[in-house]
Order: structure tokens, then sequence, then C-alpha cells
């Protein structure tokens, strides 16, 4: 197992410092430079020399790259070129933004699958069904940005009742009530096709449940079909869809470029867009970095998991 | 997945159908479900908008690009049922030869992408070397979110529709990749391949008689579920505007418009929009009728 | 880029203003004291480009905070006091002595003197800030500042345009400027002070109980960054905020009509879009196809159907007030398409060959995507195939810079509404010793240094037309038309102002909630 576990953690460093130098190496490569992003188009070449060195630009790539691994080590990710202010406090503002965004999406899809799924199962109508069946597809059919153009234009410019865009002015934590509200619609938008892949997952999660012996004998017993669904199907149905909540997780992250590009959110996903736009190259690649590290993290973890439940594995030391 | 072997019984090879080689078998199964329900539904929306694309040019009413005088912006009327663009531009004639650039990243660039995924994973798979090498550089791109890859691309290529479909080709590698990988780990551990090795067997003739035919399901069934993703990345990088060049239309390109005139010209991303959603909701009906037959 | 141009267009003093849409000051009620602020903005600040008017934020910032010694008013080219009472010009216009007010301090309390000019002047010729008219500051030679309320400055030859610089240049703070440059602390002895910032998301004024004209109404400005113009407008429309300055025309347009919204547009102000040409490219090297262009745009169209009317169609850069401004030579490229046909044929005639011709243009602008595709359809009328190429704003400044466009592009350009020597020396596609055009021309070169090394205020007149003639003569910079910045508020907020820069200007302001 120590074995396995050297092995994997080795290639997990592997691929992160291949990547390092990959992304660093790739965003160069990009058409379009930083010094002439930040001289403007009338600046004279001495401003553009003159920038060129205070980026540290003139130096040779491998010494670039020292350089940044160096930052990296302490921490320190200095300040970026255009985007104003130090990449370590854009990112974590950016971050808080994104989380917050799509933990709350994901609350609400799951309180949202939560009640459609057991909806479906308790009241078993034929109309019902198919309803939900009809506006699960719907769901994930529709675009994301398309949604949420939809919402803005419905419920902040028709009927102007909740805020366009933007995050709340005093923070997430002073006036929760606020905070809620500016949430609501990008929320929204981003956790419809997560509400319906959920339901989706939980309805049939349920329905097998049903068909476990255990119900036969509950229902013979006299139990009411909503009790066994509410009680014992519901707590036996939901550790497999924790595991799914998991990958959904993922996939808000991923969405939320495009919500946050609707709904004005300064998140991770505008961040980015306006990182490359810019070619500020210390934001970029830190972040570009931040999610192959993430990804190679949950790999790791998931290969682990995998690796202590199979003996074989675990035993003989190869996958 | 790998448990299943360890649960195999050792039998010898028996003529007709093996477990966990049942593909012979089911495949009836994966046509039949087009032929009802879900899938039929899935297959008539998809056939619609496809003959829509393919008949674009007789059924427009204008060119793609034709300026009309004095049309600017207009509502929908006898003469332009959709209403026209800002560049006085029939948005009906538009939303019809902008199908056809979304046709060419669906059934261009997704089975570029899967044939390129599929045979990198069956070759790569066989060796473990090779395996662990293509396993990181598919991690390595399925680590950055599909838009990122998106937006990169483009900053390198300019945006455009090879663009659209160099980044669909990107992400669908790994996703085939990945999926032959567990096909074929799956299929080198039954105990009638390892026979079948012993008595003499290249690893080609393996890949060809076992490996291919007992994934072919599940790459059909993603080949549909990656077609669907595919024209929500043609609309979404459209969207920031990293899609097809001007003045070329796509269904992306023209919500993206529609949506920049949501205000003035609300009639404007129906049609586009309408037609996205019918294409979309098409493959994922066709997707999940086909798993659906899979498991059944 | 959406910003640039707006930028460019956001490019202002008080006093004059006019309104295309509704007159500013509203009658509703007088001036009332107290309310912050919300305006939107589509950039943010960049700390190592504060001196640049590259973005709406770094100008609301500049113009709140900062003070200049002259003021130009919006539409005039005549310096007005501000933190320099009065001055004089030598004779031979190489010195120029400024009296300074003796009641001004910064925010930090320390009281303005001569020597904050001379840092001021300084910091501005230095190349690292990238700054405008860089060459004129730095044509800026000695500096007397004997006497802590007046300076004397000397220059190595008459600048034509000392005043343009003095009226852009913000006087600042030496002993701040470490802090300036990170972005943690902003220090001038305008009507705001800065508050705070958070990147990426809002800027906060406060008001500067102090200032030397007098306590500004309002308690403070809170900037929102928000980079998509339609949410700008949605945020108004919820009021949320109370003034957007980047909505597309169209939003502006549609919000002017309205009576819950002020729309303004700045004359005084304005930037230039334009349609340039590579000469060396060989179908273009040849004047009459880049004349052929210049007739086949069809400036009316773009100004009405793109610009939403806050645009001008012109042949020339100068707005009307410019003493170089000529209203014949400004309609010398009337939209005639049989005209611009007929050059084509007697070109092709002549051997030049003119295969398909990319177009390059900012792809996240959809003014420019818009202003292409009439461009190109226009010129197949002509027999001119186009192709059209739109790149990230920063690959477009990388051409436009290295010289690299290989045929047409469409961009925008400032300083036309400055003294025109402004735009001769200081705009790089007009740099007569080396620009995007690669047009090289000793003509051009003479008429362009010409107008800049003379005594301010007294160019001869003749100069300025010796210059329209060699740019239409040379015709490698094709002008389609000036676009005047316009910005939004909601009823509440009375007597925005802007300066010629494009700064927006909140001393004066108010709110009546």
């Amino acid at each position: 197992m120590i074995r396995y576990l050297l092995h994997r953690l080795g290639s997990a460093l592997l691929v992160t410092v291949l990547a390092s130098i990959g992304i660093f190496a790739l965003i160069r490569l990009v058409p379009g430079d930083p010094v002439s992003v930040l001289a403007g188009p009338d600046a004279t070449p001495a401003s553009r020399a003159a920038i060129r060195a205070e980026l540290g630009l003139d130096r040779p790539f491998w010494s670039q790259y020292a350089h940044w691994l160096g930052d990296l080590a302490r921490l320190d990710l200095g300040p970026s070129y255009k985007l104003g202010g130090d990449v370590g406090s854009l990112i974590a503002d950016g971050a808080l933004n994104t989380v917050v965004l799509t933990l709350f999406a994901l609350v609400l899809a799951s309180v949202g699958a939560l009640v459609t799924s057991t909806a479906a199962v308790v009241w078993d109508r034929r109309w019902l069904n198919s309803l939900l069946s009809a506006l699960n597809t719907a769901a994930v059919a529709v675009p994301t940005f398309a949604t949420a153009l939809v919402l803005v234009l419905v419920f902040a410019v028709r009927f102007p009742v909740l805020p366009a865009g933007g995050t709340p002015p005093g923070g997430f934590f002073t006036h929760p009530d606020i905070a809620f509200q500016y949430l609501l619609l990008p929320g929204l938008a981003l956790a419809l096709p997560a509400w319906a892949a959920l339901t989706r997952f939980l309805t049939e999660a349920l329905r097998t449940q049903l068909q476990q012996p255990y119900v036969t004998t509950a229902r013979a017993l006299g139990i009411p079909r909503r009790r066994i669904v509410l009680t014992q199907a519901l707590r036996n149905a939901l550790p497999s869809s924790v595991t799914v909540l998991g990958i959904q997780f993922g996939t808000l992250l991923g969405g939320a470029i495009l919500v946050e590009a609707v709904f004005a959110w300064p998140g991770l996903g505008r961040l980015i867009e306006q990182g490359i736009s810019a070619r500020d190259y210390p934001v970029v690649q830190v972040l570009l970095l931040l999610s192959v590290v993430v990804f190679v993290l949950t790999q790791l973890a998931g290969d682990l998991i995998h690796a202590w439940l199979d003996p074989r594995v675990r035993l003989n030391g190869v996958s | 997945m790998t448990d299943i072997a360890v649960a195999e019984p050792l039998v010898p090879v028996p003529v007709g159908p093996v477990p966990g080689d049942p593909a012979p078998t089911r495949r009836p199964g994966l046509l039949h479900a087009l032929r009802h329900g879900r899938g039929l539904a899935g297959l008539v929306l998809v056939g619609a908008v496809v003959l829509l694309g393919v008949l674009g040019p007789l059924l427009a009413p204008y060119g793609a690009t034709e300026q009309v005088t004095g049309a600017n912006l207009v509502g929908p009327s006898t003469g332009h049922w959709l209403g026209t663009d800002e560049l006085n531009r029939d948005i009906l004639s538009r939303t019809l030869y902008g199908i056809r650039a979304d046709l060419v990243v669906v059934f261009a660039a997704v089975p570029v992408g899967a044939a390129l995924g599929v045979l990198l994973g069956l070759v790569t798979s066989w060796w473990s070397v090779t395996d662990v090498v293509a396993q990181r550089a598919f991690d390595l791109l399925l680590a950055f979110p599909a838009l990122i890859l998106g937006i990169l691309l483009t900053a390198f290529f300019g945006p455009g529709l090879l663009t659209v479909g160099i980044v669909i080709v990107a992400l669908e590698i790994p996703v085939f990749g990945r999926l032959v990988r567990t096909a074929v780990r799956t299929v080198r551990e039954m105990p009638f391949v390892e026979a079948s090795q012993v008595v003499g067997a290249g690893p080609l003739w393996v890949l060809r008689k076992h490996v291919l035919p007992n994934s072919l399901e599940p790459l059909t069934v993603q080949l549909a579920v990656s077609m669907s993703v595919a024209v929500f990345i043609e609309g979404a990088m459209s969207f920031l505007g990293l899609g097809v060049r001007p003045p070329n239309p796509s269904l992306g390109s023209l919500i993206k418009d529609g949506v920049r005139l949501l205000h003035d010209a609300p009639f404007f991303a129906v049609g586009p929009l309408a037609v996205v959603v019918a294409l979309v909701l098409g493959l994922l009906l066709i997707s999940q009728s086909l798993s659906e037959a899979r498991r059944a | 880029m959406a910003a640039a141009l707006i930028a460019t267009s956001t490019l202002v003093a008080a006093a004059a203003c006019s309104s295309a849409v509704d007159e500013l000051k509203t009658s509703s009620g007088e001036r009332q004291e107290g309310g912050t602020l919300r305006v939107g903005a589509l950039n943010d600040i960049i700390p190592a480009r504060i001196f640049t008017n590259s973005s709406d934020s770094i100008n609301l910032l500049i113009g709140s905070v900062y003070d200049s010694l002259i003021d130009y008013p919006l539409d005039e080219l005549e310096p007005q006091p501000s933190l320099a009472t009065s001055w004089e010009l030598s004779e031979d216009g190489t010195r120029l002595s400024l009296q300074l007010r003796d009641d001004v301090t910064f925010h930090s309390g320390r009281p303005f003197t001569s020597k904050d000019v001379e840092f001021s002047i300084k910091t501005w010729a230095d190349p690292v800030w990238t700054v405008q008219l860089q060459r004129t500051a730095a044509a800026i030679t000695g500096f007397d500042t004997s006497d802590e309320h007046a300076i004397t400055l000397t220059f190595a030859h008459p600048l034509s345009n000392v005043f343009d610089l003095l009226d852009m240049l913000p006087i600042i703070d030496a002993e701040s400027i470490d802090q300036l440059r990170e972005g943690k602390a902003f220090v001038g002895t305008g009507p705001f002070t800065f508050d705070s910032w958070s990147p990426g998301a809002k800027i906060s004024f406060k008001r500067n109980d102090d200032y030397w004209r007098g306590k500004p109404a309002l308690d403070g400005i809170d900037v929102s960054v928000i980079p998509d113009p339609q949410a700008q407008v949605s945020q108004l429309r919820a009021h949320q905020l109370d003034l957007i300055l980047g909505a597309s025309y169209r939003d502006f347009e549609s919000l002017g009509k309205e009576d819950r919204f002020h729309v303004n547009q700045w004359n005084g102000a304005e930037g230039q879009v334009y349609v340039g040409t590579n000469v060396t490219n060989p179908a273009l090297s040849d004047v009459r196809v880049r004349r052929a262009i210049a007739y086949a745009l069809d400036r009316r169209r773009v100004v009405d159907e793109v610009f939403r009317g806050a645009a001008i169609p012109i042949s020339l850069p100068w707005p009307d007030y410019s003493p170089a401004y000529d209203e014949e030579a400004d309609a010398t490229y009337e939209f005639d398409l049989d005209q611009a046909k007929a050059l084509v044929d007697e070109a092709k005639a002549d051997g030049v060959a003119i295969p398909k011709l990319p177009l390059t243009y900012p792809s996240e602008n959809p003014i420019y995507g818009a202003i292409a595709q009439i461009v190109q359809a226009d010129l197949a009328k002509v027999g001119i195939e186009v192709e059209l190429d739109p790149q990230e704003q920063a690959s477009v400044i990388q051409q436009l810079i290295g010289a690299k466009f290989p045929a047409l592009w469409i961009l925008s350009h400032g300083y036309a509404h400055y003294t025109p020597s402004t735009l001769a020396v200081s705009a790089y596609p007009f740099n007569a010793d080396h620009n995007a055009s690669l047009y090289v021309d000793p003509e051009y070169k003479e008429a362009a240094e010409g107008v800049w090394q003379q005594k301010p205020g007294a160019v001869d007149p003749a100069d300025y037309a010796a210059l329209n003639e060699q740019l239409l003569e040379g015709s490698f910079l094709l002008e389609i038309a000036i676009t005047l910045p316009q910005d939004a508020s909601s009823t509440e907020v009375h007597d925005v102002g802007q300066t010629k820069r494009g700064e927006p200007l909140f001393y004066d302001s108010y709110l009546t909630r």
C-alpha cells in the first residue's frame, strides 16, 4: 500500500510540475503581450521597454520560471499586471464569490431535488411524473446563459424585485437577507441543471429502494407508503446521492463562468477570462495551475480510496 | 469495475454469448430504442433541425449576410418572419444558415474527437507505460473546465468555427480515451480474453474482437451526450465572443447578438434559441433512450 | 474593449456641456447636500496606468481626486485658472511662468507648492507611466521653484500644445508616490478623497470637506466595476446604480427616451473611429485604392445605425471648434460607390492586383464588428473583397504598435479635440516618424512637426491647412466618425460634469432622493 501511495504521489507531483511548466510557457506563447496591453497604443518604445523591465519580462524564460516558483513557494504571488491588486487577494476574493455562489446553487439544487423527487415518489401520479420528467429534460436542455438572461429580464427588469447582478454591497455576512436576494437569480440559473440531474438520480434511487424487501414487509405491516419513503427509503437512498453531489459541485464550478458573465459576478470565472484577455500572466498562470492542482488532488483522493477498497491493489501495489 | 472480473466464474469458453461480452445480443436493443417513445421524439427533433440546416439555402428568403437597406432591427413581419438584426439582415435566413455551423460542430468535430480518443485510448491502454502517460495527459486536458480551454485556445488561434472545432476535439479526446481504456482494462481481465491470449491471439485481434464490440454501446451513448454538449459549447463560446467569425452566423452567435439586444429586440433570440433547445433536447433524448435500452 | 472605445470617447471642465437628449440641469428642486452617488464603470483602475486615461474608473478617479493647473472648457481650447491663477508666456514661446494658489492643501494636510508642480511634471515625463503627451512633458527642461507659489517652466523649443499638457496633468503628492504605485493611496488636492479599493469590484471616494473651491454636495462616490454594459443598464433600471458610464449606444438611445433617465452626450471629449491602411500592402500602396475605400465608407449609415446618432461623419479628425477644422476639407469623402468603383477599376487597369484583404478589429467590442461588416459589404460592391479578422484587443494593440497589420484595420484614436499638434505628435496612428500604416512622407512629417514647434495660440492657419492637405493626400488613415461619449443617470442625479480628457466630474453634482 505504501509503495502504491508513493507511486501515486510521485506521479501526481510530476503531473503538477509538468503542468506548471506547460502553463508558464503556454501563456507566454499566446499572441499579444502584456506590455502592449499596459502601455496602450500611443506609448513610446522607451515606455514599453521601461514596463517590460519593471515586469521582469526581459529576463530569460527559465529565470522567470524559477522566480515564479520561488514566489509560489513563499506563497507570495505578487501584484497582477493589469487587473489591479495582489494576485493572492484577487484570487481569494474571486474564490470566495465563486464558492459562495456555487455552494448556494448546490444547496438550492439539493433541497429542490429532495422536494421534487420525494414528491414524485410519494404522489406517484402519471401526470406529475410526466410533468417532472419534461421539466427535468428542459432544465438540462436550455443553455445556462439563456435561463440566466430570462431570469434577469423577468425578475430584475420587467418586475424589479431582485438585483440584476453584482455581489451584495456589504459582503455576504453582514446582511444575510440582502445577500440572499443577490444570490437568488445567479444561484437559480446555475442550480437548474444540477437540480434536474439530482432529481433524476434521487428519484431512481428512491424507486430502487421501494422495490427492496424491507419495503414490502413494511407495507404488509400497514405502514403508509408516504411514511416509508420519508423515513426509511430516503435515508437509504441519500448516501449514494452524496457522491453525485460531489460531481455536481465540480460541474457547477465549471458552469459558474457563464453565470458570472451574465450577472457581473466577480468570481474566478470572470477573473480568468479578464486575465487571459489582458495577458495578465501572474493571474492566469496561478489560476490555471490551481485548476490542475484541484483536479490532480481529486483524482489522487479517488484513486487512493479505490485502492484502499480494492484488496488486490492494496496488497499488490499496482493498479 | 475490476471486481466483476473477480466474481466471474472460470468456465470454458462456450459457444454463443459470453458473460461480460454481451454486445452482439443487445445491439438491436439500441436501434429499437430509437424507434419508440423518447428515442423517436429525439430522432424527430434532431432530424428536423438537420433538415432545416441542409435545406437552409432553399428555404431562406435572403442570403446569410445580405443587408437589406432600411430594415434596421425591425420586428417580425410578413417580409421578415423573425425580424432583422442591427445590420439589416434577415434573422430567419441567418438562423437557417447558422444551423449549418452547428451541424458541422456536432457531426464533424465530435466524431473526429471521438475517433481520435478511441484510437488513442485503444493503443495506449495496452502497454502500461503508454497507458500512464496517456492517462496523465487526459488528466491535464480534463483539469481545465471546458470554457477555460476554449478561451485559452481562442487566444492562440483567434475566434472562428475552426477554433470551436479544435476545442471540442480537445474535449472529446480524453472523454472517449478514458471510456475505451476502462473497457480495455475490464475486458483484458476477463477469462476468455486471457484464454485467447494463451492460444496466441495478438493484441490487435483482441482489441478488434473483444474490446471494440464490448465498448460500442457506452461509446454510442457518449457520442449522443457529447453531441449535445458540443451544441452547448458552441453556444457558450459564441456567447463569450469566441465563436464563429463574422459575418457568418451560427446559432450561438445569433443568440449572443439577440441577448445583447434583448431590450430593444426581444424577438431576436427566440428563433435561434428554439433551434438550439430542439437540437440539444433531441440529442439528449436519444442519449437517454440509448442508455436506458442498454441498462434494460 | 467596449471600454477602449467608450473610454476614448469618455475622453472633459464643468462649465460646458450639451445634452442631445435632455438638458442636464433639471428644475426639480434645488441643490441638496448628502448622499452617496453609485456609479457603474466598465473597467477597474490599474495603478501602473493611473495617468493614462485607459479606463473609465481611472478617469473618474483622476477627475475626482486631483486638480490640474489649468482647465479647458469642454468645447474650447481657452485655458481657465485652476491651481494656477494666472500665467505668462515669454515672447519666443520657450518660457512659461505660472502663479499658483496659496490656499490649497493635499488630502494629507500638506500645503501645495511649486515643488509639487515640478514633481508632477517630472513624473509625467517618466516613460514608465506611459502617459499622453509624454514627449511634450519631456520637452520641459527647466523648473524655477524659488517661489513656493509660482513656477517658471523652460522648454527645449516652443510647445504649441503645452496647455493641453497642463490641462491633462494631475498634481500629485510626492510623499505618497509609492503607495500610489501599489494602489494603496491616491493623494491629491481634488474635491473627493480616495477611501478604499477592492480590486475588480469597488472603488470608494469620500467628500473632501476642505476643498479649496468649497465643499462638494455629495457625501461620497461608490464606483462598481461592472464589465458587462448590459448588466450596467439592468442595474440602473433596477435602481442599484445612479449613473452608468458604459452602456451600448443603443441602450443610451433607449434610456434617453424614458422619462426616468437622463442621457448626457459630451461634445468636447470626442474620440475618432477610423479604417487604417497598411500602405506597404501591394494593393493598398496605390493611393487610388485607399481613396476608393474612403469613398466606399458609408459614414452616415454607421453614425445612424451603429452609433445611434451619437457621432458625426468626418473625413478629417478635427471637431468643429478645432483651429484645424475646415468644413470643406472635412466633406472630401462623401459616400460615393460609383466614384469608388471608378478608382478601383482605374487602379486595376494599371495592373494593381487586389486580392482578398484581411480587415482586423478588436473582437471584444460589438461596435467594431458592426462597422467592419458594413465596410465589408460596401467594399464588396466596388470590387474589393475583404475578409474579417476579429482579434483580441491584446493582439490588436501589439500589431498596431509593431505596424504588423497585413492590410486594413478598424480602431479608434483620440487627441483630435485638443490643440491639433497633440494629435500629430502623440497619437500613434499619426506619428510622422513611425506609424501603423508605415506611411513615410517627408512633406507630411514637415507639416506635422511644423504645427507642434510653435507658440501656443499663435499657430499660422496656413500650417493647419497644409497638414490637412497632407492628411488627405496620403489618405493612409481613413476617418469614419467622431464619436461622442455618453453617460446615463436616473433623474435623481443632477449637474454631472465632464472634462475634456473624459473625466466625469461630480464636484457640482447632487442627489434628490
